[in-house]
């Protein structure tokens, strides 16, 4: 197979074009929202959080068909739902916040679950939890590259707010910053862009296009302005990998996606010269805690 | 020869509740300007509590009131300045010293504004107080535990405050770092900025804060260092003036002992 073969003859078909530029688009944005989410040790969080969001999505569909500010605001409102319960359960009772999460996340995915079963139409479950970036139409289109285009431009114009919240949110707080609605705001972006990946990612894998990056960039960079960008530019390459691996392999497009990613990030987690597993062991050996084998 | 010091803060009927929990209760005290002043108390007594109601992060009850100066706190944030508590901060974070101590001049910039010349001047300044110019381009985690203090303690510099809140400073600090620590503490006094810290051990307070604020949620006593730690009033603070022995063994523990010989 020729280069030309291999990079070029898959996007001459439109809905190829299309699954491209949306999966561009998203890894722009994810690639900025998951270094804030890896950075506030919200990971598993924004994993529960993005299964949280199908009743509000199923629900939405159900009522209103496809559209695309429904599904939003469904979402949004599920999101919510999840994020602000959990906060009152672990506030008020002696749940703590972990185990609130979790218990209130899989009732609303369950719920998700059974309203998607009911409807009677050709959606099936499985395009909701794995998306195919195969079927990505204009509107999903015009979605994504609004969820891009909002979070690009929040990080441009308040990146100190949000390095602040991120680091050090007393101090944001204590110097009269809006703490709080930084926090908000990170959060209404996530299912902004979570709702935009749906299509093409699908509910369970669309956070790996937001973490993955992140942490990967997270084993390589010591000032967060680099790992912004070196998580965006590995969102990017990943998916455009992804997405030929597809074509080629016939592989689905979300697993894809998240699997090229997933590469990324062991080779990092193994070789990063500073933080990587291999950069240990040699340091331990160097400190000579780690004996391979005895000198006679 | 004294004057009568005026006081920068001063905090009246301050009552804090987390949830069901009385965290401050009814607490009136005051600071005078240009001292260091030292919160004591047992653990849960508020002292971190009172720090942040002092930076308006808590609500305060019914009539209660702070006010710095002669305006309410809310209105005088960027005269104070806040250092986190230690654990509280992320050290593998990636984020180099210049980059904190550059966050001492974002409150006072639009969130997009550049930094200006004179903000660049103020950072290089705070570093060079500081001693850590040397050290600007490493990441946090590259520090000893007295470094990273005074990356901190840059940042309130560069803020432009004159008023310190710390909370407990000298946890985790080794013999060095604290003596290092208490040496700038007092220099910033001698400057007439005032320090008011959260600490834990007593000896230090003494040895190193000419004034103390005693708490167990309501004010035990404030004043001169030396009049705050009387033996009866760490014991009203620390024991609430009981004594074990005064019960008939409440803890129904051994209280005799054999050697074997």
């Amino acid at each position: 197979m020729s280069l030309h073969d291999f990079f070029i003859e898959p996007f001459t078909f439109e809905f190829m074009r299309r699954g491209l530029l949306s999966a561009i688009l998203l890894s722009l944005s994810g690639g900025l929202l998951g270094c804030i989410l890896v950075l506030r040790r919200l990971a598993l969080m924004g994993d529960a959080l993005s299964h949280s969001l199908l009743p509000g999505v199923a629900i939405a569909y159900a009522l209103f068909g496809p559209s695309t500010s429904a599904l939003f605001f469904g979402a949004l409102l599920a999101g919510l739902l999840t994020a602000v319960g959990s906060a009152l359960l672990s506030r008020l009772t002696r749940v703590k916040e972990d185990a609130a999460f979790g218990s209130l996340f899989i009732i609303f995915f369950a719920l998700g679950v059974a309203v998607v079963s009911t409807l009677q139409s050709r959606v099936d479950l499985m395009h909701f939890l794995f998306g195919n970036i195969l079927g990505v139409s204009s509107t999903d289109l015009q979605l994504a590259a609004l969820a891009s285009a909002t979070t690009l431009a929040v990080f441009v114009v308040f990146y100190r707010p949000i390095l602040l919240e991120t680091f050090d949110p007393i101090f944001l707080r204590a110097t009269g910053g809006r703490g709080g609605l930084v926090h908000v705001g990170i959060l209404c972006l996530t299912v902004l862009n979570l709702i935009a990946a749906l299509q093409a990612m699908g509910i369970v894998l669309s956070l790996g296009l937001f973490l993955l990056p992140a942490v990967t960039a997270y084993l390589w960079c010591d000032r967060l302005a680099r790992m912004l960008v070196l998580s965006v530019i590995l969102a990017i390459t990943g998916s455009v990998l992804g997405i030929l691996g597809s074509y080629h392999l016939g592989l689905a497009s979300g697993a894809s996606i998240v699997l090229s990613l997933g590469v990324f990030f062991l080779f990092s987690a193994v070789f990063s010269p500073r933080y990587g597993l291999g950069a240990l062991l040699l340091q331990k050996l160097r400190a000579g805690k780690v004996v391979l084998r005895e000198t006679p | 020869m004294s004057h009568p010091v005026h006081d920068i803060i001063r905090c009246s009927h301050v009552t804090v509740r987390y949830g069901a929990r009385l965290a401050l209760d009814d607490v009136s005290a005051s600071i005078p300007c240009g001292t260091a002043t030292a919160i004591l108390g047992p653990n849960g007594a508020g002292k971190s509590t009172l720090l942040r109601t002092l930076l308006g992060w808590h609500n305060i009850e019914n009539r209660g009131e702070i006010r710095i100066g002669e305006t309410h706190a809310q209105h005088l944030l960027p005269r104070l300045a806040y250092l986190p508590q230690r654990h509280t901060i992320d050290w593998d974070f990636p984020i180099t010293v210049r980059a904190v101590v550059a966050q001492g001049r974002y409150p006072s910039l639009r969130p997009w504004q550049r930094l200006r010349p004179s903000d660049h001047a103020a950072i290089e300044r705070a570093l060079g107080e500081l001693g850590i110019h040397d050290l600007a381009d490493r990441q946090i985690r590259m520090l000893s535990g007295g470094q990273q203090q005074r990356v901190f303690l840059a940042r309130a510099l560069a803020q432009g405050a004159d008023i310190f809140l710390l909370d407990e400073p000298f946890a985790g600090l080794d013999l060095y770092a604290t003596e290092e620590l208490t040496h700038i503490l007092r220099s910033w006094v001698a400057q007439g900025r005032t320090v008011l810290a959260a600490v834990h051990d007593l000896a230090l307070a003494r040895a190193h804060f000419s004034h103390g604020l005693l708490l167990n949620t309501q004010l035990v006593a404030s004043g001169l260092i030396a009049d705050v730690l009387t033996d009866t009033l760490i014991d009203d603070a620390f024991r609430g003036g009981r004594c074990l022995h005064d019960h008939a063994n409440p803890l129904r523990s051994v209280t005799t002992t054999e050697f074997p010989s």
